[in-house]
């Protein structure tokens, strides 16, 4: 078991390394600097063009070479510093992220967990009824087909627009300050529930076609064909099928974080969801190296954990993966 | 997943993965039952879900391909009243630019067509190269392309997408398919390594292996075929992948901006506030464009699924 | 299988409880002890269209940057000038005259407090102008280039000393966009904090202005709330009275998502671009028809004047003649902007445009006469392909850019360039990040650009300045984008800004000859003026700025409160049918 994890741990440190290598590699040897569109933002005349970039470029550590840039990338990071952000100069970056991650977690996790659920679910009981089959497989498939912007739009004209249920976006109401009210938390319920239906849907459909798949071919296996020739009762069969075709789909749901999370762009996008997504979008437009470095770590760490958390699942779940651990292999 | 040695691999589990593009899209194939084309043929066109999934994709290709003689203007011509509902003289009315909406809606659908073909054949050219390579070789070879493989998957590759996107100033659509090519063929590597792994051990390979052929001719001439079927579908899976993708970054304003999309057309309408001043016919045909080709091929794929799996046919 | 969803139930609700944890940590940080109480709607303004980044920063300084509100609700400037009368109104300062060619006195008024109710001093005054100093302040080219020397504060005067002829009409610029802010708090800053930081304790803000800081200025804010002051000193001196009790700007986090909520009704005051479909009967524009709001900025087709064929004023000119303005108006604004003048200059400079001159070299859109240029400058279609080539026989494909996104600029650039092709000029749109634009552009990596970085001002010398400026240095970064050399225009413009507003004879003389050459050069080509977007709604508010009303500027834009916009809130009333 620790050799397991350890080989694990080992592979998440390399993938660490070489991820944030390339996060911040990539921003810095793209053509434009962010440090003259700042000065020409600010509208400075000629005179204090060259006192402000050379003060601008000290402050973000741009005035070293690359290789110490590099560096101190990592020396700063290891303090938790994320530098500053270009944009907001001088907010932290990791302020901005702070700020910004409860509203993306929020959409998000729910998302995720409940889409996982709920798909499956229901994905198994089509798989049980012909009737039922015939509604979930199209929809399902019109779901997972989905790009998650238009079913945002689209939710948005419907419901917000159209029928006026829910507002059209934001994460609650301008006339309500963040804290820990029911004003508050009654303005966030509304306004969270077209974001996170948009996002949960497509990952319904996909889940739910995926295991409807998965329960036919366990039903077709030699092990069910055998159990139900021993007069297993039909219920005792679809359980073994349910407990082993889930164990694809949690795999399945590690594989699918990268496509959630790029969902969640850009729906927080069209809901102008004050959440990592929208300042992605908005750090890339201006060039903000150190915001757009600081949120792609985020969404690295986010993803490896995820991960993690999903193997140590998965060694919970399946027992064979104990045995192959134990000297099986 | 993520593990060198995942306890899982080489067990056959079918379908075991699915695109990293949309959670538990389409269950993958098994390993093909080799069988005479005649045959499955015969069955292919039996299968309703392939042929209702291949009609949909065929007719918006067609569409693709003749709408644009259907109009006499080009889509990012700014040649007719603002802001008109659909009519005889606009199909699918106009932009509050004055742009047709049905010429940029045919327009938009021979761009998914080519950055899906592009994208998802990029991608299955790599997927098959790393996994058959891993696969069959083994070894520290194996160790190091599945390293490789994770390092791939767990970046949050639309990020990556994005960033490169935003500097490289993309400048057509075939620029745009070779990037996403780039980033979304690990899962399609994982899954065939795990085939390979569990075909090189059979008989018929060992054969070609003594007779003296080198690597990539058993691959060639052995595996893949053994394969094609799993091959095809694994093709299918990423070209709606690639579309998806495609239009999520054009949607983000970060596509080729010279021509026009279907994700940039949202853009468009999104930007221009179609939402709130009601012009429903500017934001809802690219959708449908979308949903159709890729869910179309989605549909194909389960109908493949059971052409190639016998079994499955009897639900 | 019970086990199974016993432990994924488990992993479900410890990252339920993290995110609950995120957000309590976030939360508590921003809005502990916040009180959600809402504001009376009927003495509220809430207006939105100038904020895109976090209501954080606070430094009166970056005047492209601040909280909205931070300049002209809270700080105050020595004066505030009306582009529409051309009229310097003292504010802060209760007169202020050139003593000889040289000085330039101010006299403080008196009774001003700030709000903490420490009194205003000339102190602040010198304090303030002082800290333009700093090499890095925003403004310090005000004592680069003005010939200023000393500021020294006597009494309750503000004695400003300059050494050669003095450039009046900058230091004029400087007189109302300085803000004045207290000595005794800012003296705790250190001069980067100043220059550069977001000076973000809230208690710092102490203003002289109409309204105190209320609650807001935090990360992830979507709202600043102003409350009005009891004791505004211009009450008591000048009989002004602002009538909203709270002013409330809201966070653009989108178009869609501001307009959503002016259709919603709960915007009074909308100062971004919104289609012309979205102007309702209950909304009032400055004016009641088309182009519907004022022009705020020229926007300009600025060609790379070091690239061959652009370098050729005939080449330039042909240029401005193929341009199908109109086009322009119709399909990327609908109506809501109007034609630029030949001269590029701004309505409110309308008395200084030399008819005379406009007559002569103005242009205007007509392909024949844009052909015929080409033709007798000697560029002609050598090979065939319908579109001519350089004198030297070699192709020319210009690139025509405007930043991604700027989906109003994407469409206009494409009727320049198709209506460059009717003529035989082949330009082709494209579109890059606006910060991958800004360093080409400033590198002359570029062959056509949009920009319209010049706003209203009380001088056309920022206009020429920005069309003219020598020298040219390794990277333009705000000024002189066609690297257009030409002392003379560049020494003329340099004397503008020396003669004094009391000689309007001189300024007209000056004006009429740097129009003269820039029509004949078009070192820039004019396009359209760029509304200052502004929607008003009169469900809570009426006596909002209009043309046939009270002339000012109805809008929430940086650099504008102290221009007219404050007089929009003095004038405004209740709606009668609001509770």
């Amino acid at each position: 078991m620790r050799r397991y994890f350890g080989r694990k741990l080992l592979i998440y440190a390399v993938t660490f390394f070489v991820a944030v290598t390339i996060d911040w590699a990539i921003p810095r040897f793209m053509p434009g600097d962010p440090v003259e569109a700042l000065v020409a933002r600010m509208q400075a005349q000629p005179g204090s063009q060259e006192a402000l970039t050379g003060y601008y470029n000290e402050a973000f550590g741009l005035d070293v070479p690359v290789w110490k840039q590099y560096l101190n990338f990592w020396a700063a990071l290891f303090h938790g510093d994320l530098g500053l952000s270009i944009l907001h100069f001088p907010t932290p970056v990791s302020e901005l992220i702070m700020a910004a991650l409860p509203y993306t977690l929020a959409l998000l996790v729910p998302a995720i967990l409940l889409s996982f659920w709920a798909g499956n679910k229901v994905g198994a009981m089509a798989a049980r009824r012909k009737s039922l089959d015939n509604t979930v497989l199209p929809a399902g498939y019109v779901l997972t087909a989905t790009p998650h912007m238009w079913l945002g739009m689209i939710l948005v004209w419907l419901f917000a627009v159209v029928l006026s249920i829910f507002p059209v976006s934001n994460a609650y109401d301008f006339d309500v300050q963040p804290g820990w009210t029911w004003e508050f938390a009654w303005s966030f319920a509304q306004h969270w529930v077209l974001p996170f239906s948009a996002l949960f849907l497509v990952a319904f459909g996909g889940w739910a076609i995926g295991m409807r798949n998965m329960i036919i071919y366990e039903l077709e296996s030699d092990y069910s064909n055998y159990l139900a020739a021993l007069g297993a009762p039909s219920r005792l069969v679809r359980k073994y099928a349910y407990r082993n075709a889930v164990l694809p789909q949690i795999t399945g749901l590690a594989l699918a974080l990268g496509a959630v999370i790029a969902g969640a762009i850009v729906v927080e996008i069209v809901f102008a969801y004050p959440g990592l997504g929208s300042l992605t979008l908005d750090a890339i437009q201006n060039r903000d190296y150190f915001l757009i470095q600081g949120i792609f770590l985020f969404l690295i760490c986010g993803v490896l954990i995820a991960n993690f958390i999903i193997d140590i699942v998965y060694v919970v779940v399946d027992p064979r993966t104990r045995i192959g651990m134990q000297g099986g292999s | 997943m993520t593990t060198v040695s995942d306890p899982r691999d080489g067990e056959g589990i079918a379908g075991v993965e699915v695109p990293a593009v949309q959670p538990g899209a389409p269950a993958g194939p098994t390993p093909a039952v080799p069988r005479r084309r005649s045959e499955l043929l015969y069955f292919a066109f039996r299968n309703a879900k392939f042929v209702i999934g291949l009609g949909i994709v065929l007719a918006f290709l067609v569409l693709a391909i003749v709408g644009p003689y259907l109009t006499d203007s080009t889509p990012l011509e700014f040649s007719g009243p603002t802001d008109q509902p659909p009519s005889s003289e606009y199909w699918f009315g106009t932009t509050s630019f004055g742009q047709d909406v049905f010429a940029q809606f045919v327009y938009g659908l021979r761009a998914a067509f080519l950055v899906g073909a592009l994208g998802g054949g990029l991608a299955a050219v790599l997927g098959m190269l790393v996994g058959f390579t891993a696969g069959y070789r083994g070894g520290w070879i194996d160790d190091l392309l599945n390293m490789l493989t994770n390092v791939v998957l767990v970046i949050p590759t639309l990020a990556i997408l994005i960033i490169v996107a935003a500097y490289m100033s993309m400048q057509s659509y075939v620029t745009e398919a070779i990037l996403i090519g780039l980033t979304s063929w690990p899962w399609a590597a994982r899954a065939l390594r795990a085939q390979t792994f569990s075909l090189k051990t059979r008989e018929f390979v060992d054969i070609a292996k003594l007779s003296g052929r080198g690597t990539w001719q058993v691959i060639a001439r052995e595996i893949a075929p053994n394969m094609s079927s799993y091959l095809f579908m694994m093709f299918i899976l990423l070209f709606g992948g690639a579309i998806l993708i495609g239009a999520t970054l054009d949607f983000l304003g970060l596509g080729p901006s010279e021509s026009i999309s279907l994700g940039l057309m949202m853009n468009n309408a999104f930007a221009a506030s179609a939402l709130l001043l009601g012009s429903w016919w500017w934001f809802i045909p690219p959708g449908v464009g979308i949903i159709g080709i890729v869910g179309g091929l989605y549909i194909m794929n389960v109908g493949l699924d059971e052409v190639f799996n016998p079994k499955l046919r009897e639900l | 299988m019970m086990r199974t969803r016993r432990s994924r139930t488990a992993v479900g609700l410890g990252v339920l409880a993290v995110v609950a944890l995120a957000l309590a940590a976030s939360l508590g940080a921003g809005g502990a002890g916040a009180k959600s109480a809402a504001l009376p709607r009927a003495q509220t303004l809430y207006m939105s269209g100038t904020q895109w980044s976090p209501y954080t920063d606070l430094n009166p300084a970056k005047n492209w940057d601040y909280a909205t509100g931070i300049g002209g609700l809270n700080y105050e400037t020595p004066f505030r000038y009306n582009a529409v009368t051309d009229k310097f109104r003292p504010w802060l300062a209760s007169a202020g005259a050139w003593k000889s060619k040289t000085v330039y006195e101010m006299t403080v008024r008196s009774g001003v407090k700030w709000s903490d109710g420490k009194p205003l001093t000339a102190g602040d005054f010198k304090f303030t102008f002082d800290t333009l100093k700093i090499p890095t302040h925003p403004q310090h080219a005000l004592w680069q280039t003005t010939g200023l020397k000393s500021v020294k504060a006597q009494g309750n005067k503000v004695v400003f000393t300059f050494a050669g002829a003095p450039g009046v009409q900058q230091f004029d610029n400087y007189r109302f966009n300085v803000l004045i802010v207290p000595q005794h708090v800012f003296k705790g800053y250190t001069d980067e904090e100043i220059a550069t930081g977001n000076l973000e304790d809230t208690s710092n803000i102490v203003g002289t202005g109409p309204y105190t800081y209320q609650s807001g200025a935090t990360t992830g804010s979507q709202a600043i709330v102003w409350k009005k002051k009891t004791d505004w000193w211009a009450t008591k001196a000048l009989g002004l009275k602002v009538a909203p009790t709270y002013v409330v700007d809201l966070h653009n986090t989108s178009n869609a998502s501001s307009l959503a909520n002016l259709l919603k009704g709960n915007i009074d005051l909308f100062n971004n671009f919104a289609p012309k479909s979205a102007i309702r009967s209950n909304f009032k524009t400055y004016f009641s028809g088309a182009p519907y709001h004022l022009g705020a900025n020229t926007t300009w087709l600025i060609p790379n004047t070091t690239k061959q064929p652009l370098n050729d004023k005939q080449f330039r000119s042909a240029l401005a003649y193929s341009v199908n303005m109109n086009q322009i108006i119709d399909k990327a604004y609908q109506g809501l902007v109007a034609k630029a003048s030949p001269t590029g200059l701004l309505p409110i400079w309308d008395k200084w445009v030399d008819r005379a001159a406009v007559k002569q070299y103005g242009f205007s859109y007509n392909p024949s006469k844009a052909k015929s240029i080409l033709a007798a400058a000697g560029y002609k279609d050598t090979d065939g392909d319908g579109y001519v080539e350089n004198k030297d026989g070699s192709k020319i494909d210009l690139q025509i850019i405007c930043p991604n996104g700027w989906s109003d600029w994407m469409t206009s650039i494409q009727v320049i360039a198709e209506s460059a092709k009717a003529v035989g000029i082949k330009v082709t749109p494209a579109y890059p990040e606006y910060g991958t634009l800004v360093d080409d552009r400033g590198h002359a990596r570029y062959d056509l650009v949009l920009n319209n970085d010049r706003q209203w001002s009380n001088t056309p010398w920022t206009y020429y300045q920005y069309l003219f400026q020598l020298p040219i240095l390794e990277n333009q970064a705000t000024v002189n984008f066609a690297r257009y050399s030409n002392p003379t225009a560049w020494n003329l413009t340099q004397a503008l800004d020396k003669i004094p507003s009391s000689n309007p004879k001189a300024i007209k003389a000056t004006m009429s000859k740097l129009q003269r050459i820039f029509m004949q050069d078009l070192p820039a080509i004019p396009l359209w003026y760029n509304g200052l977007w502004s929607m008003m709604s009169t469900k809570y508010w009426t006596n909002w700025p209009s043309n046939s009303g009270g002339q000012y500027a109805p809008t929430a834009w940086r650099n504008y409160w102290q221009m007219t916009a404050i007089d929009m809130l003095t004038s405004l009333k209740p709606a009668s049918n609001s509770k």
